[in-house]
């Protein structure tokens, strides 16, 4: 099959890349780039565990071909903090809102895109938000809880 | 806003996965590591004529595929809990829809999974048995020719375990204490009722990994599990190699709940790497962790008695578990139904037997609370129709009936270590009991009662301190998001007199990490805790001794202050004085600790139950009469921690169970049609998400300082799950008059029973 020349930005860092067309971008961020951090939960884009932000909008990468967003700034866990934790990062991990941890990127990343887009959620707008989130741990209250802390945080959104 | 300060910091814990850091086995890659892909089988019941391999074997990129054949010639190829019957791929028959038939070895997963579709199997199909009625038809075929091999259960006074009881039957578990027959005979009142739970998936995020690499003659592999220690003995056993010969490494876990607790793939797919002679994963998919283990449905039929002033008398049980194509840990859900089925209540007597029946469906295994979940569900329902039918107060009838403190659960066993009447009052104070119902609004509550700790359970630990004044602990309590690390780091740095971000918590590896059972049964921090809580008091002990001999005084002279010594008003820095002695490098003073609860032949387990663990449950619901849909519009939960070491780590156990429970109240239930499962898929396996949280859900954490664990902690892991469905069904009951008896209370179910109803209405009216 023949690659396909596309130029990504991920966390920051402009490449060029020749990819398969059948690439699914969750499969290039792991295997190729070692981040490991966007997690493959359900693989049929249900589960929103693999969530990144695509230009700042959340896309699975599990069921998005890398070729598509050519041209695209990609974020993922590990593009948001160096020595300090994101106010997002830093909210889920005072609140209790992590448990096994193989959703909390996902979560963390579709919060992040919710508050760039309203900055003060009301409850009903975080559950409906998170909806394509699953988390089997911890029940939500407590993320619910830490999305309420973070847009409290001036510098989150 | 002055900006919320984020303090204090994070747990290594937390830290690792808000960043990505953290890593689990899904992530492990190993230099020139191939692939794995199984093929199931689309027959519920089939006899294997023959398998054709060639095709697959001569796609390119193919290395080997691995069939029954191959595992015959193992050692001992069969595994389970404690009845072993499960063929690590099927050999001469098929039992279930999803039965593993073949693996496919390959450079990469597309490749192996092509290569499965051109695997040809001969089958010639055989009556399916989906369910428990079928299964125990006098025509039944058997499902198995032979008795499953394994040690069994071994139980104590007033309990008994049997193999192969009936044709179809695995095993069945009898409990009895007083004399049942009587006690009903002079109740004022008996009632007969029967109930239907539901089989659930586990649903963790993280399927089933597993990673095997060969190297001279060892075998080493990377797992997502619940007990590396278990494993590591059933992959020895089905080799025929010596423990020492197998090693395990148990990074994070992506979710358990029971999923991942003991032997799965972990034989086969150390057989796959050894036969493609290279480092061999084996990812499922979410798909293929439905089709692995469920949790068990069963139908639990009740007999109690009650006398003239409110007592209950005695109850009679007959479980019928269903136990699908293999043993898993069915022998113990059967034990721990049978034995958890009278509630936290005191009776005179109770006659209880649980059978786990083989059916052709996905085998059932442990689950979050196992048995303890499926007895809560049926006793707390029949308590609140109890107290319905003699007129009587449903908090008011459990208090009468509840076990007080310290009052023995049965003849043998340990004592009630809640207050059981406390845990009422709260959850009755939060759901609002004694105010008045708002319209069509119903209230119910429960709670839920297993038992705690394991059996005869037992953990070693290790600790060690350096020179620094910094700790590791080793033990082998797997991280599966319950807190587990900071929880027992904390027990290490109490002990130790140090900062809890000093302490960290080792990888665990089988090769250097101190043994345990497995992290089941909500053990962790008691059972493991007081290992490592004896572990960081020699190490502390070894330092102060040390210290001690440098001064020139004696341990008791010394007080730990900050990372020095002092000695009267003098304070001595450590790090310098362990230098001085032991040389630049530093030093390590490493202790060992263990736990062991003791087998007790006159207990009903053969051990006596270490702790308790009551759920405290409260609902309020609306039903639609039109629609048939239950609303949950507020759900209390709470349970005793003994002492919360981290409260917040706490809460987020009850509420995360309550939330699967919740969710099986309300829809969530792997479903069968004719022989295959209908939703085992990740799209149409519908769990909890956000939109369906009721608008208030609170847990709450009691602190009743009666456990048995490091200052009086005990476990809560499990205990959410218990009380919740129960709770739910008594409050529909509140609020439209119907009593549903089977999980989950769809709107058909709920129509159906108004439907029911609406006659009788209709005879009073009229």
């Amino acid at each position: 099959m023949t690659g396909m020349a596309i130029t990504l930005s991920v966390n920051g860092l402009a490449r060029r890349l020749t990819v398969a067309p059948e690439r699914i971008l969750a499969d290039l961020l792991r295997q190729e780039l070692g981040l490991t951090g966007c997690k493959i939960g359900c693989d049929q884009g249900v589960c929103g565990a693999c969530t990144v932000l695509a230009d700042g909008v959340p896309v699975a990468a599990c069921t998005t071909f890398t070729f598509a967003l050519d041209g695209a700034a990609i974020t993922t866990i590990e593009g948001l903090s160096e020595d300090r934790l994101h106010p997002v990062q830093a909210a889920f991990a005072t609140v209790g809102a992590v448990q096994c941890g193989f959703c909390t990127a996902g979560m963390i990343l579709s919060t992040i895109a919710l508050l760039a887009r309203d900055p003060d959620p009301d409850e009903a707008t975080i559950r409906a938000w998170l909806g394509g989130n699953l988390c089997r741990c911890t029940g939500y209250a407590r993320i619910i809880e830490a999305v309420r802390l973070a847009a409290r945080t001036p510098e989150a959104v | 806003m002055d900006g919320m300060q984020i303090a204090p910091p994070p747990s290594q814990d937390a830290w690792e996965k808000v960043t990505g850091a953290a890593v689990y086995a899904f992530d492990i890659a190993l230099p020139g590591m191939l692939h794995g892909k199984l093929l199931r089988s689309p027959h519920a019941h089939a006899r294997i004529r023959g398998i054709d391999v060639s095709a697959a074997l001569a796609m390119p990129g193919v290395a080997c595929v691995v069939t029954g054949q191959d595992a015959l010639a193992l050692a001992d190829p069969v595994y389970g809990v404690v009845l072993w019957d499960q063929p690590l791929l099927a050999t001469d028959r098929v039992r279930y829809v999803g039965d593993s038939v073949a693996a496919v070895v390959a450079v990469d997963e597309a490749t192996a999974f092509r290569a499965c579709t051109a695997i040809r199997v001969d089958y010639e199909p055989l009556p399916a048995l989906m369910g428990i009625e079928a299964a125990l038809a006098p025509d039944a075929p058997l499902l198995f020719d032979e008795p499953a091999a394994g040690p069994g259960v071994r139980v104590g006074e007033g309990s008994r375990f049997v193999r192969d009881p009936a044709p179809n039957v695995l095993c069945e578990y009898g409990f009895a204490y007083g004399d049942a027959a009587a006690e009903l005979d002079a109740s004022a009142k008996v009632f007969s009722d029967s109930f239907a739970f539901s089989r659930l998936c586990h649903g963790h995020l993280e399927p089933h990994v597993n990673i095997a690499r060969w190297q001279a003659g060892r075998v080493e592999i990377w797992s997502n599990n619940q007990d590396p220690f278990v494993l590591r003995g059933d992959v020895a056993r089905v080799f025929g190699l010596p423990l020492q010969a197998v090693r395990f490494h148990t990074p994070l876990v992506g979710g358990g709940f029971g999923g991942k607790s003991y032997c799965k793939m972990e034989p086969l797919v150390a057989l796959m790497a050894r036969k493609a002679r290279a480092p061999v994963r084996l990812a499922l998919t979410f798909d293929e962790s439905l089709l692995t283990t469920t949790k068990h449905g069963c139908v639990i039929t009740l007999t109690s008695g009650v006398d003239a002033e409110g007592r209950l008398t005695a109850r009679r049980a007959k479980i019928l578990l269903d136990g699908g194509a293999y043993s898993d840990a069915s022998a113990m859900v059967a034990v721990k139904t049978g034995f958890r089925i009278g509630g936290p209540y005191r009776w005179r007597a109770i006659d209880s037997l649980a059978q786990a029946v083989r059916t052709t469906t996905v085998p059932g295994g442990s689950f979050r609370g196992f048995g303890g979940t499926q007895a809560s569900w049926a006793s707390e329902s029949q308590i609140d129709m109890i107290a319905h039918r003699i007129g009587a107060d449903p908090i008011g009838f459990r208090k009468q009936n509840a076990l007080r403190l310290h009052e023995p659960f049965a003849p043998g066993d340990s004592g009630m270590d809640s207050d059981l009447a406390a845990g009422l009052d709260e959850v009755s104070a939060r759901i609002g009991w004694t105010a008045p119902r708002a319209a069509g609004h119903g209230l119910g509550i429960a709670i839920g009662l297993k038992d705690g700790g394991g059996t005869g359970n037992h953990a070693q630990a290790q600790v060690r301190l350096t020179h620094g004044g910094e700790a590791t602990v080793s033990c082998a309590v797997v991280e599966i998001g319950q807190g587990v690390r900071t929880a027992i780091c904390r027990l290490a740095a109490e002990t130790l007199g140090i900062p809890e971000h000093r302490v960290r918590y080792a990888a665990i590896d089988t090769d250097h990490t101190p043994p345990d059972n497995g992290t089941h049964v909500s053990c962790g921090t008691t059972v493991t805790g007081l290992a490592v809580v004896e572990a960081a008091g020699r190490a502390r002990g070894q330092l102060m001794a040390f210290a001690a001999g440098q001064l020139g005084c004696v341990p008791e002279d010394l007080v730990l202050d900050g990372w020095a010594v002092r000695l009267g008003n003098e304070s001595h820095p450590l790090e310098p004085m362990i230098r001085r002695h032991f040389g630049g490098m530093g030093w390590e003073f490493i202790g060992g600790g263990a736990f062991k609860d003791p087998y007790i032949a006159s207990a009903p387990l053969n051990a006596k139950n270490m702790f308790w663990i009551p759920c405290w449950s409260g609902a309020e619901v609306s039903v639609d009469r039109e629609t048939g849909k239950v609303a949950v519009l507020k759900l209390i939960v709470g349970a005793d921690a003994g002492r919360a070491v981290d409260s917040i780590a706490c809460l987020g156990q009850i509420e995360g169970a309550a939330a699967q429970a919740l969710s099986q109240a309300l829809f969530e239930e792997l479903r069968y049609a004719g022989e295959a499962p209908e939703n085992a898929t990740p799209l149409d396996y519908r769990v909890l998400q956000t939109p369906d949280l009721p608008a208030v859900f609170e847990g709450f954490v009691l602190e009743h300082a009666l456990g048995p664990g490091p200052g009086q902690l005990k476990g809560i892991g499990e205990a959410g799950m218990l009380g919740i469905a129960a709770a739910i069904a008594n409050a529909i009951e509140d609020a439209a008059g119907i009593r549903l008896t089977s999980l989950p209370f769809s709107p058909e179910r709920v129509l159906a029973a108004l439907d029911a109803q609406a006659p009788a209405l209709a005879e009073v009216s009229g």
